[in-house]
């Protein structure tokens, strides 16, 4: 297993508030962070760079969350099968499961804590404790 | 409050104008699905930011306006003005919040009686949710509380009958009353059912929550009730949560994967298996169970779902003595109240990085010819070089000077956009119809007049709406729309920029002008004869004028257009009017496009120098005195086709001109307000940039002045107002 410091993450949201939440406490828990505003460039970042974990917002403009899970997991590209973590802030049994059914490996609903965010990218990028 | 506060104050104020933007566009056009769908984004994107700074009253209150604005975006349904305006009242309560988290950098106290009204106002139409299905409940509670799952040791669904309230049984006070009870949320079974159509005396609700407590405890508890719940143990073991070395979350993230593998949809299946796999390894390594994981990864060589399902699950069940740590608590410093701050394209802040690189190649090669001068290089030889640096040194300092304007630079939107609302709010209090244009936003000026011409710009579209445009009798009658148009624009010109607020009013009534300014004494009865229609009409400017036939609730409040005048004088800038009766008014302010720099070119007349402002300069010429003719008590000469007035600066300022009769005339030509006029001068100098200083005390009401400045040797240079000279 590799050090946490070399983990990359991929922040999907469309609200530069929430990107920049995120990014402090991913940055100080030693991830390296990249932002795409919305599944549209997600797309581009995932073809051109490897990531640990995408953590992917649904609501966004030009490319929804669930549209650019869906074409990730669809695509077949070296990047496929990366974990991913859908944060919303809808918090609907349809919401859930339209996510699942696209490929979130995990749902959260917003606000998510950093402390709550840390310890999900922990886990699911595998960094050991 | 954290330190995102100032960023969130920031988003949340930009978020607000383009909610309140979209929401008036469509009044205009109630089914714009562009305009909805913005809304609803501007309002989701305000909700989550209020949940990171943890405003949780504002969270709720605009979470239920965009569960409305939500509905009209998928039924196509238009919206009505009564929401529209509803929605404009939140985002009036946001702001109010908005304010006093600036003034206080605190979080508003008193928020939630507030926020719960604006959730009761939007509560009968609210969300477009579909019915629940049951299985999945555990799965919402814990993504609906993920820091919180892991304190508790049993969650709780709990169904009431339909006819609870008859049994004599209060479901969510018996909840409520629950010992250990960590969060309790509420559904309803069908969120989409019509308001009229609940029954009130019926318990249709859903209860799920999360309880501290083992879940025969739980059980034993609600027994009354024990046909209506179902109780899941978190915490499999009643042993305590430190026991298991699978934290609660890691077990609900592994719950996840295998719902996820047993997804059925066929596309993407294989990716989804493989990343639900890599998840379940990579959460078992978080744990430490390194066996597990390699279960796990050795099911998921066999690439069959139902091997990696197992091996979650036998993962699932084991525990051992490991305790798994609870993370600490980061540490976040609360960030000091804001200075005022300015958003900077990245593309500027990269000027001037590339800038600063060029300088340190001239600062290199200065120290590299330091060193040779010491070697010995001749001195003819260090003067070419030190004069060649100082050319480059020149114009770096001068695009460093200039990248660094630029910064201060923001384009007109960011005022401009604030001015639909009032202005619709102050026509709908006059009743007139106005169609209101905004042109040129993109236009860029300096961030001080960016932000402070809010202010003056309503004071003239205030007055335009109130005094400008005639009612809509008075229109029909002069064969216009009844609907006015007031168009705000902003574009610029040489160095200024210029804002203009026009209207296709009635114009300047120029009599009443003449009878008001009488009335008030402002002007001497025979000089206000003696006045042309254009000098009339700028009285209006002049200070202690209304002409408001009564006092009105906008305009009238005793601050004219005189205000307007100082305001933008402030600025370094310029009012003027152009009126046409019955076709509308232009109020055109001309500002400088920087307030900190001004370029001067020096010229010399009666022996003194004087700065003229290098922006209004269109070229200096030699024209010959044969070519002069004179009109009247002036002077004009053709110029490229154009006929130019020409002035003496000597006699316009009162100096015996020094200028022996020679062949020649040296002129300025100069371009102010679209106008060409030449002044003649003496002698011309070099230009130079200079911080403008404008005239105050008792020489502030000083004409023809636009500003003095310190010269090198220490001598005062004054820089005249071109427009003043020709005037």
């Amino acid at each position: 297993m590799t050090l946490a410091k070399t983990r990359r993450v991929l922040i999907v949201d469309d609200a530069a508030l929430v990107r920049a939440y995120y990014r402090q406490a991913l940055e100080q828990a030693g991830y390296h962070v990249d932002e795409a505003l919305n599944g549209l460039e997600a797309l581009e970042k995932v073809l051109l760079h490897s990531f640990d974990l995408l953590i992917v917002d649904v609501n966004m403009p030009q490319m929804d969350g669930i549209t650019f899970l869906r074409a990730l997991r669809n695509k077949e590209l070296p990047m496929s099968a990366v974990p991913t973590l859908v944060t919303s802030t809808e918090a609907g049994p349809q919401d859930i499961s339209s996510a699942r059914a696209a490929g979130a490996n995990y749902y959260v609903i917003k606000p998510l804590k950093q402390d709550a965010l840390t310890e999900l990218a922990d886990m699911l990028c595998g960094v050991v404790a | 409050m954290n330190e995102f506060v100032e960023q969130f104050l920031l988003e949340a104020r930009e978020l607000i104008e383009q909610a309140t933007g979209d929401l008036l566009a469509l009044e205009q056009r109630a089914n714009d699905p562009d305009k909805i769908d913005s809304a609803f984004r501007a309002f989701h994107t305000l909700k989550g930011a209020a949940g990171i700074v943890e405003f949780e009253p504002m969270a709720r209150a605009l979470h239920a306006v965009e569960g409305v604005l939500s509905g009209f975006r998928s039924k196509a349904r238009p919206i009505s003005p009564a929401i529209i305006d509803e929605c404009l009242a939140c985002l009036d309560q946001v702001t109010r919040w908005l304010d006093d988290m600036a003034a206080t950098g605190e979080l508003p106290s008193g928020a939630d009686p507030v926020a719960d009204a604006i959730v009761q106002r939007f509560s009968t139409s609210d969300s477009d949710a579909s019915t629940l299905p049951v299985g999945d409940w555990l799965e919402r509670l814990s993504a609906g509380n993920p820091g919180r799952f892991s304190e508790a040791r049993s969650a709780l669904r709990y169904v009431p009958h339909a006819d609870a309230f008859f049994r004599g049984e209060d479901p969510l006070a018996l909840i409520e009353g629950l010992r250990g009870l960590i969060s309790i949320d509420l559904t309803l079974p069908d969120p989409a059912q019509p308001f009229d159509a609940v029954n009130p005396f019926t318990c249709a609700v859903e209860i799920i929550a999360l309880i501290n407590e083992d879940a025969e405890t739980v059980k034993r508890l609600l027994s009354e009730v024990s046909d209506q719940i179902e109780v899941h143990a978190i915490d499999a073991k009643p042993q305590a949560v430190s026991d298991l070395v699978l934290s609660p979350l890691a077990r609900s993230v592994l719950e996840a994967q295998i719902l996820l593998l047993r997804e059925p949809g066929p596309n993407g299946r294989a990716a989804r298996a493989a990343s639900a796999g890599l998840v379940s390894i990579n959460v078992l390594h978080h744990a430490g169970l390194a066996s597990a994981a390699n279960s796990i990864a050795g099911a998921l060589n066999d690439a069959d779902a139902t091997s990696v399902i197992t091996a979650i699950e036998r993962a699932l069940q084991r525990k051992t003595d490991n305790v798994s740590s609870e993370r600490s608590e980061t540490a976040r410093t609360a960030s000091p109240a804001a200075a005022r701050v300015l958003r900077v394209d990245t593309a500027r802040i990269d000027t001037l990085v590339n800038l600063t690189g060029e300088l340190t190649v001239v600062k290199n090669a200065l120290g590299h010819l330091a060193k040779q001068a010491q070697d010995g290089l001749d001195a003819k030889g260090v003067t070419a070089s030190l004069r060649n640096l100082q050319t480059q040194l020149d114009r770096l300092v001068g695009e460093i000077q200039g990248a660094i304007l630029r910064i201060r630079v923001l384009p007109m939107r960011q005022m401009f956009q604030r001015f639909p609302r009032p202005v619709r709010e102050i026509s709908a209090s006059v009743s007139k119809s106005i169609q209101f244009v905004i042109e040129g936003d993109d236009t860029e000026a300096d961030t001080a007049i960016v932000e402070s011409l809010f202010e003056p710009l309503l004071h003239v579209l205030r007055n335009a709406i109130d005094h400008g445009i005639e009612d809509s009798a008075q229109r029909m009658a002069s064969g216009k729309p009844s609907t006015a148009t007031i168009v705000l624009r902003a574009f610029r010109e040489l160095d200024n920029v210029i804002v203009e607020v026009e209207d296709d009013g009635g114009g300047v009534d120029v009599d009443r002008v003449r009878e008001v300014a009488a009335a008030r004494g402002l002007v001497a009865a025979d000089t206000l004869a003696g006045m042309t229609e254009a000098d009339v009409i700028d009285l209006i400017f002049a200070s202690g004028f209304s002409t408001a036939r009564e006092v009105t609730d906008l305009s009238g409040r005793g601050v004219g257009m005189d205000a307007v005048r100082t305001a933008v004088g402030r600025l370094g800038g310029r009012v003027s009017i152009a009126s046409r009766p019955k076709i509308g008014t232009v109020i055109r302010l001309t500002l400088p496009f920087t307030v900190m720099m001004t370029h001067v070119m020096t010229v010399e007349a009666a022996g003194q120098v004087f700065g003229l402002p290098l922006d209004v300069i269109v070229e200096t010429a030699m024209i010959p005195r044969n070519l002069i003719v004179p009109i009247g008590a002036a002077a004009a000469f053709t110029w490229r086709d154009r006929t130019v007035p020409l002035v003496s600066l000597a006699a316009s300022l009162g100096l015996s001109s020094y200028i022996a009769d020679v062949g020649q005339a040296r002129v300025v030509v100069t371009s102010t307000g679209g106008q060409l006029g030449a002044i003649e001068v003496e002698r011309l100098g070099g230009r130079m940039d200079v911080m403008l200083k404008p005239m105050d005390g008792l020489l502030g009401g000083m004409k023809g002045v636009a500003g003095t400045t310190l010269l090198g040797d220490g001598r005062v240079l004054i820089v005249l107002d071109v427009q003043e000279l020709f005037n």
